[in-house]
């Protein structure tokens, strides 16, 4: 008996040690980096005392605020774009009989896991106003001196973001379409409503919510980025946020201080405005999915048919078409400025370069897959505990840990690595330079991505099961290990892959944290676009792409899951 | 020598001829015109530094730091090296200036003394090691091989020159056969509005260190002409030579190495010494205090005054240190070039120079 209680009473300290370890990660990852970036914005430089002047510095000069503006207005048109094009996308796909809307899906879901830094490099390519691929067609073609187009203006920015924004709202907005039955239409037809009254007073009304979500998501994803603006807008001699707070690190010394300062209305604007959206979609019901079946039919567009087949390839095409034609051709250029046709310029040697010759692209390719590992690693297990933890009512904590998990989602990646470099640049943990850093950061970035998948597989599981393997005498442990977790085996993996596949191509975060020792394909890639070497840019985002839709389309065969519709479940 | 080929150097003449020493123009006319083999009257002796070998081989190593080129030039002075003075390991790391400047401090903050030689690209970080009492006072024997105005980088002998890059004018042959001669036609003749391109001065320390240079030189209104020009700005200085290569633009303000490996490869790109010249960026060498192979690192750093060095530095398309190794056809030898060099207290400023860039230019 002495020996049954004393078993028991060791299983319990084991699972006890599980619980507070996965805590003391949780704040490490995200309670430590916020509470230091606060701190370091309000300490003075030098001495470290307590001061409001780096507010005063980081918001009195023009330069500084011109910025802000800048990205405000970036996001706002970037959002409403992606709205006003997402939405009748994913009504003539969810909804209607338009023909090649099967190719549609594939192709959104491409734009969706393509980085827009890769897609503002392809544009580059296409676009700059003298050597840009459509710009010499043109010029060609029409014998003029400068082709029409030119992508490093406001602008242009504007467009590349919109692109690759314009999933978000697709696949929230078709999400919400798919599932609503076609009675609510059908009983507006039958009162002599035309099917394009019937869409935009019955059918948009219902998808609001999705819609506003996209808008948001869109809004804060443009307010965050940090490639595409560098990219386009530094040549265009204008800054946003993100490059400001890049040239306040570049300094010698880097302005930490300041950068934390300048990065609080990033932080704050994006608590506020998902608060704004609970609240919002809080009152109102939008019930679509009633549990009574219901019928859903393709509408019938007529003669219109194919003008909107054609219009709605239009997205696509230059989102996913004509970028990857372009980095293609870059990539399989000896000398991309001698054109992409030059007789004897086509090579394979920059894929060779890249795989076998080149160490650093090489390391950079190992370190990518290893941190996007291990972040989804630790990523999936803290988020699974801590699930488990709030799903299954343990302790009294469990509701804030639950929040604390899913707060990274407010913290843009930029303002996170600033977060980071506060907090693990001094004793007691030094993790600046090494790899550990961004490990952790996209742990730490996409952990609420793990955390909502975990805890809506969680709750799907009965607690029944584990409390029968508990009656029979089992340890909690014990229960967990033999019952839920084999339940859980194929949620698991997918919430694993859906922070790896988004770790693989962070860029905002980790050209803050990386050093040349611990350099990934997207920080190579940035550096390359520096020292101008554009065709090892456009081979490096093929692999990492290569790399990226493999484990998509494993994701698919394997889990069945639609990878993209669990991503934006986390809005 | 086609009709085409001589309007160009004759532009690279009239270039370089205004910043050369009165004895000097007609060696590099000569060498413009058909590569002469001895550019200096006096043909530079070495010291014997048998003495110092012979020391330095029996600690069998020396560690070098540097940022001063990219890997695989770095190698080819390492390798350099071994074969003058065969017995003696190079053991190199290579990184860009902060990085390694932070990692020798951090280094330095623990007792830790891995390096011997260190060789970073920005001067500035230079004097706080000297008042960590960090650097040798060391003359390398060979330092008077260089040019006299390059042999005194360092009043008190901590740290020594290892390495040259300009900034200077770079510049598409196909498209724009007669470049700007200075930096002054660069920002004000309208012919070349639209067809400017630079670096960023927030991202790259080469053109911070040409902004504060042209800001010395012309003032605000340097700037205030740049951006009529309506200039594309890169990030990198490299950025120009990309810009130029892919003909997105013409003319720049751009680095020598870079443009120079670019047009060894075949690109319709060339390089101009500015008349009021280029701005020279020094990449300093020194030697630690507490260098565990202190012969080793001597004998190193006397290598960099080495024609064999220079050699390397050529075949890696960097500028040579020593006069007496030819120079890619038509280039000046250092001792021809009279550049701009900034004062530390200058670069001290850059911060201010940069937010100069943002409220000006954007």
């Amino acid at each position: 008996m002495a020996t049954v209680i004393a078993g028991m009473r060791s299983r319990l300290d084991w699972i006890w040690l599980l619980w507070v370890a996965a805590v003391v990660v949780l704040l490490a990852l995200v309670v430590v980096p916020l509470f230091w970036l606060i701190l370091a914005s309000f300490s003075d430089e030098n001495s470290g005392a307590l001061t409001v002047a780096n507010y005063a510095t980081a918001f009195s000069r023009r330069i500084y605020l011109e910025p802000v503006v800048n990205s405000f207005k970036l996001a706002t048109a970037v959002a409403v774009i992606a709205v006003l094009v997402g939405t009748p996308l994913a009504w003539l796909v969810a909804r209607t009989d338009l023909p090649g809307r099967q190719l549609l899906r594939p192709l959104i879901l491409a734009a969706f896991v393509t980085p827009s830094f890769l897609g503002a490099n392809a544009w580059i390519f296409l676009a700059a106003p003298n050597s840009g691929l459509l710009n010499r067609l043109w010029t060609n073609i029409f014998h003029t001196e400068h082709g029409p187009l030119n992508i490093y203006t406001f602008e242009g920015c504007i467009f590349v973001i919109a692109l690759y924004s314009i999933p978000y709202t697709f696949t929230l907005v078709s999400g919400s379409l798919e599932l609503m039955a076609s009675e609510l239409e059908d009983a507006a037809t039958t009162l002599g409503s035309g099917v394009f009254r019937t869409t935009w007073q019955i059918t948009l009304p219902l998808a609001l919510p999705a819609i506003i979500g996209g808008f948001l998501l869109s809004f804060l994803e443009a307010l965050e980025l940090f490639g595409p603006p560098a990219f386009i807008l530094i040549p265009a001699r204008q800054n946003v946020m993100t490059t400001q707070l890049y040239l306040f690190f570049a300094q010698y010394p880097p302005r930490v201080e300041v950068a934390a300062a300048y990065a609080m209305p990033l932080l704050l604007v994006t608590v506020l405005l998902l608060y704004i959206q609970r609240r919002l979609l809080g009152r109102r019901r939008f019930v679509t999915v009633t549990g009574k079946g219901g019928v859903r039919r393709p509408m019938k567009l007529g003669q219109w048919r194919w003008p909107f087949a054609v219009a709605a390839f239009v997205p696509p095409a230059l989102s996913v078409l004509l970028p990857y034609a372009a980095l293609f051709l870059v990539s399989t250029s000896r000398a991309w400025g001698r054109g992409p046709f030059a007789p004897g310029n086509f090579t394979f040697y920059w894929y060779h370069w890249s795989l076998f010759e080149n160490l650093d692209t090489r390391r950079a390719i190992e370190h990518s897959l290893e941190y996007g590992a291990a972040a989804a690693t630790i990523a999936v297990v803290v988020a699974t505990v801590i699930a488990y933890i709030v799903v299954r009512r343990i302790g009294r904590f469990g509701e804030v840990l639950g929040f604390v998990a899913m707060a990274p989602f407010v913290v843009p990646g930029i303002v996170l690595a600033i977060g980071f470099i506060a907090a693990y640049t001094h004793p007691p943990i030094l993790l600046y330079g090494t790899g550990a850093i961004l490990i952790a950061a996209y742990a730490t970035r996409f952990l609420p991505i793990a955390y909502s998948n975990g805890s809506s597989i969680l709750r799907g599981i009965n607690v029944d099961l584990e409390n029968a393997a508990r009656t029979l005498g089992a340890g909690r442990l014990h229960s967990l290990r033999a019952i839920t977790l084999p339940l859980l085996r194929q949620g698991l993996l997918s919430g694993w892959l859906l922070v790896f596949i988004p770790s693989l191509r962070e860029l905002s975060a980790s050209v803050f944290l990386f050093t040349p020792r611990t350099q990934v394909i997207t920080t190579v890639i940035f550096d390359f676009s520096d020292a101008g070497n554009y065709e090892a840019v456009s081979t490096m985002g093929i692999l990492m792409m290569v790399v990226t839709f493999a484990v998509v389309i494993l994701a698919y065969r394997f889990l069945g899951r639609d990878v993209t519709r669990a991503r934006t479940a986390t809005a | 020598m086609g009709r085409d080929l001589t309007r160009r150097d004759f532009v690279r003449i009239a270039g370089g001829a205004t910043v050369l020493t009165a004895g000097g123009g007609l060696s590099a006319l000569l060498s413009a015109c058909g590569g002469s083999q001895s550019a200096g009257p006096v043909k530079p002796v070495e010291k014997d530094v048998s003495k110092l070998f012979d020391a330095a081989k029996k600690e069998g190593q020396v560690v070098w730091w540097t940022a001063h080129y990219e890997q695989t030039a770095a190698e080819k002075m390492a390798a350099a090296f071994k074969l003058k003075y065969p017995g003696i390991q190079v053991d190199l790391l290579r990184q860009t200036a902060q990085v390694i400047n932070t990692r020798l401090l951090q280094d330095l903050k623990a007792g830790q003394n891995t390096c011997d030689v260190f060789c970073s690209t920005d001067e500035g970080h230079y004097p706080p090691l000297k008042k960590m009492g960090a650097l040798t006072a060391f003359t390398p024997p060979d330092l008077d091989l260089l040019p006299k105005e390059y042999q005194k980088l360092d009043p008190d002998n901590q740290y020594h020159l290892g390495a040259i890059g300009f900034v200077l004018i770079n510049y598409r042959t196909d498209k724009s056969p007669t470049p700007p001669k200075s930096w002054k036609d660069f920002s004000q003749d309208p012919q070349w509005k639209g067809k400017l391109t630079t670096g960023h001065p927030g991202f790259s320390g080469y053109v911070g260190q040409w902004v504060t240079a042209m800001l010395k030189l012309y003032g605000d209104q340097f700037l205030k002409d740049l951006k009529k020009q309506d200039p594309k700005v890169g990030r990198s200085v490299n950025d120009t030579v990309t810009d130029i290569v892919n003909g997105e633009r013409t003319v720049g303000a751009g680095p020598d190495n870079f443009s120079l490996a670019k047009k060894a490869l075949g690109n319709p790109i060339d390089i101009v010494f500015p008349t009021e010249g280029p701005v020279i960026i020094p990449g300093p060498v020194g030697v630690m205090a507490k260098s565990q192979h202190p012969n080793a690192a001597q004998l190193f750093t006397n290598f960099m005054y080495s024609k064999e060095y220079s050699e390397a530095l050529v075949s890696t398309s960097n500028y040579p240190l020593r006069a007496d190794v030819k120079v890619p056809a038509g280039l000046p030898t250092l001792d021809k070039v009279k550049a701009i060099h900034n004062t530390l207290d200058q670069l001290a400023g850059i911060n201010e120079t940069i937010a100069k860039w943002r409220e000006i230019i954007g």
